[in-house]
C-alpha cells in the first residue's frame, strides 16, 4: 500500500471507529423500554361500568388522571395472582426509592366478580399497599373491558365442585388519559417495570 | 422462594434405604397465609427423594385444613391455567420443587384457624413425608 493510501485508509477507519462510539454512546443515553410493549399512541377503552372496591359505580373515567398498573386476576387464586400484585408492589416500592414522582396506582380488575366482590377484592388489594384499587362487578361489563383490550379469562370447574379461572397473566399501563398506553407480559420482573415505566411515563 | 418458619421436619421411611440420611426430605418449607377473609392457603416446597427407589405421591392430607390438593400453574401463550395434579413421581436421587408460577399445594377450608400447619404426604395409605411450617405473610 502507497504511504498515501495508508494514511487515507487510517484516517478514513479512524472516522469510522469515532462514528460508532458515538452512536454507542448516544444509545447508551437514550434509554428505551426493554420489556414492555408500548402503543405509542394509546388505545382507548371501551365503555364500560362496573364496581370499585367500596361499592361505588365506576367506568372509564376511573382511570384518569394518573398511570395505572391494571392486572386482570381473581383472589381465590393461589399462586400467580399474589405473586404477580407483590412484584407490582415491590416496583412501585422501589421507584419511590429513587424519587419517581408520580407513583403508579395498582389495580387488579376481577375475572372471578361471582365470588369476589367489593368488600373481599378491598381486604385483598390492600394487602399489596395502600391506594390500590380492586373493580369487580356485572360478568358482562368485566367482558366488554376485557374483549376489548385482549384479556383472555374462562371458568375452570374442578372435580369437588369449586372451580378455577384461566386468565391472561399480562400487566397493562394505561395512561393519565384513560388509554391503554403499554403492557408487560410474563415472567414479571421488578426490575423491568423500574426500568420500563418511568420511560413509558416520560413519554406523555 | 422465602425460607422462612421451618419448625419442623418428621420423615418416614418409605421402606429399607441402603443410604445413609432421610429417605424422603423436605426443606425451603413455605406455606403462605390466606388474605384477610378467605380461607384457601398455599404451600410451597422441596421434596428429595433419598429412598433408593423411585416413589409415587398420591395425596396430601392436612389436619388443619379439610382438603389438600397438588396443583400445578402453567402459563402458555400469556395465559395463566392451574390444574389438580393427582399423583407425582419422583425417582430415586431427584428433586420435586413446589414453587411460586409451578407446582403448589392449595390448602382449603381449615378446621379452625390453625397457627402451624401439617402436612402428610401419602402413596396410597403409605405415610412418606410429614412436615409442620408457620404461616408466611402471602406478601413476603
Amino acid at each position: 500500500m502507497r504511504p498515501q493510501n495508508f494514511i487515507v485508509a487510517f484516517l478514513l477507519g479512524a472516522a469510522i471507529a469515532a462514528g460508532l462510539t458515538v452512536a454507542l454512546r448516544l444509545g447508551g443515553e437514550q434509554a428505551v423500554p426493554i420489556r414492555a410493549t408500548v402503543l405509542p399512541a394509546g388505545n382507548a377503552l371501551p365503555d364500560f361500568t362496573l364496581l370499585d372496591h367500596d361499592g361505588t359505580t365506576v367506568d372509564g373515567t376511573i382511570f384518569e388522571g394518573r398511570w395505572d398498573l391494571v392486572f386482570f386476576g381473581f383472589t381465590n387464586c393461589p399462586d400467580v395472582c399474589p405473586t404477580t400484585l407483590q412484584v407490582l408492589a415491590q416496583a412501585r416500592k422501589q421507584m419511590a426509592e429513587q424519587g419517581q414522582d408520580p407513583l403508579p396506582r395498582i389495580v387488579l380488575v376481577s375475572v372471578d366478580p361471582e365470588r369476589d366482590t367489593p368488600e373481599i377484592l378491598g381486604k385483598y388489594v390492600s394487602l399489596f399497599g395502600d391506594d390500590n384499587l380492586g373493580i369487580t362487578g356485572d360478568l358482562e361489563e368485566i367482558g366488554k373491558l376485557t374483549e376489548a383490550l385482549g384479556i383472555y379469562f374462562a371458568k375452570a370447574p374442578a372435580e369437588n365442585g369449586n372451580y378455577s379461572v384461566d386468565h391472561s397473566t399480562v400487566v397493562l399501563v394505561i395512561n393519565p388519559g384513560g388509554r391503554f398506553q403499554a403492557l408487560f407480559s410474563a415472567p414479571h420482573q421488578v426490575e423491568d417495570i423500574v426500568h420500563d415505566l418511568p420511560l413509558i411515563m416520560a413519554l406523555q | 422462594m422465602n425460607r422462612l418458619a421451618f419448625l419442623a421436619l418428621v420423615l418416614v421411611l418409605v421402606g429399607c434405604s441402603e443410604k445413609s440420611g432421610p429417605p424422603v426430605v423436605a426443606s425451603n418449607i413455605v406455606v403462605t397465609a390466606p388474605a384477610p377473609g378467605m380461607s384457601m392457603a398455599a404451600a410451597y416446597l422441596d421434596i428429595t427423594n433419598n429412598s433408593g427407589t423411585a416413589i409415587r405421591i398420591t395425596r396430601v392430607t392436612s389436619p388443619d385444613y379439610e382438603s389438600v390438593e397438588m396443583h400445578e400453574t402453567t402459563i402458555e401463550d400469556g395465559v395463566a391455567r392451574m390444574r389438580p395434579v393427582p399423583a407425582l413421581d419422583i425417582a430415586d436421587g431427584e428433586t420435586v420443587t413446589f414453587e411460586r408460577g409451578g407446582m403448589h399445594l392449595m390448602l382449603m377450608r381449615p378446621a379452625e384457624n390453625p397457627d402451624i400447619v401439617t402436612l402428610g404426604f401419602y402413596s396410597g395409605e403409605l405415610l412418606l413425608l410429614s412436615v409442620s411450617a408457620e404461616f408466611t405473610s402471602m406478601t413476603n
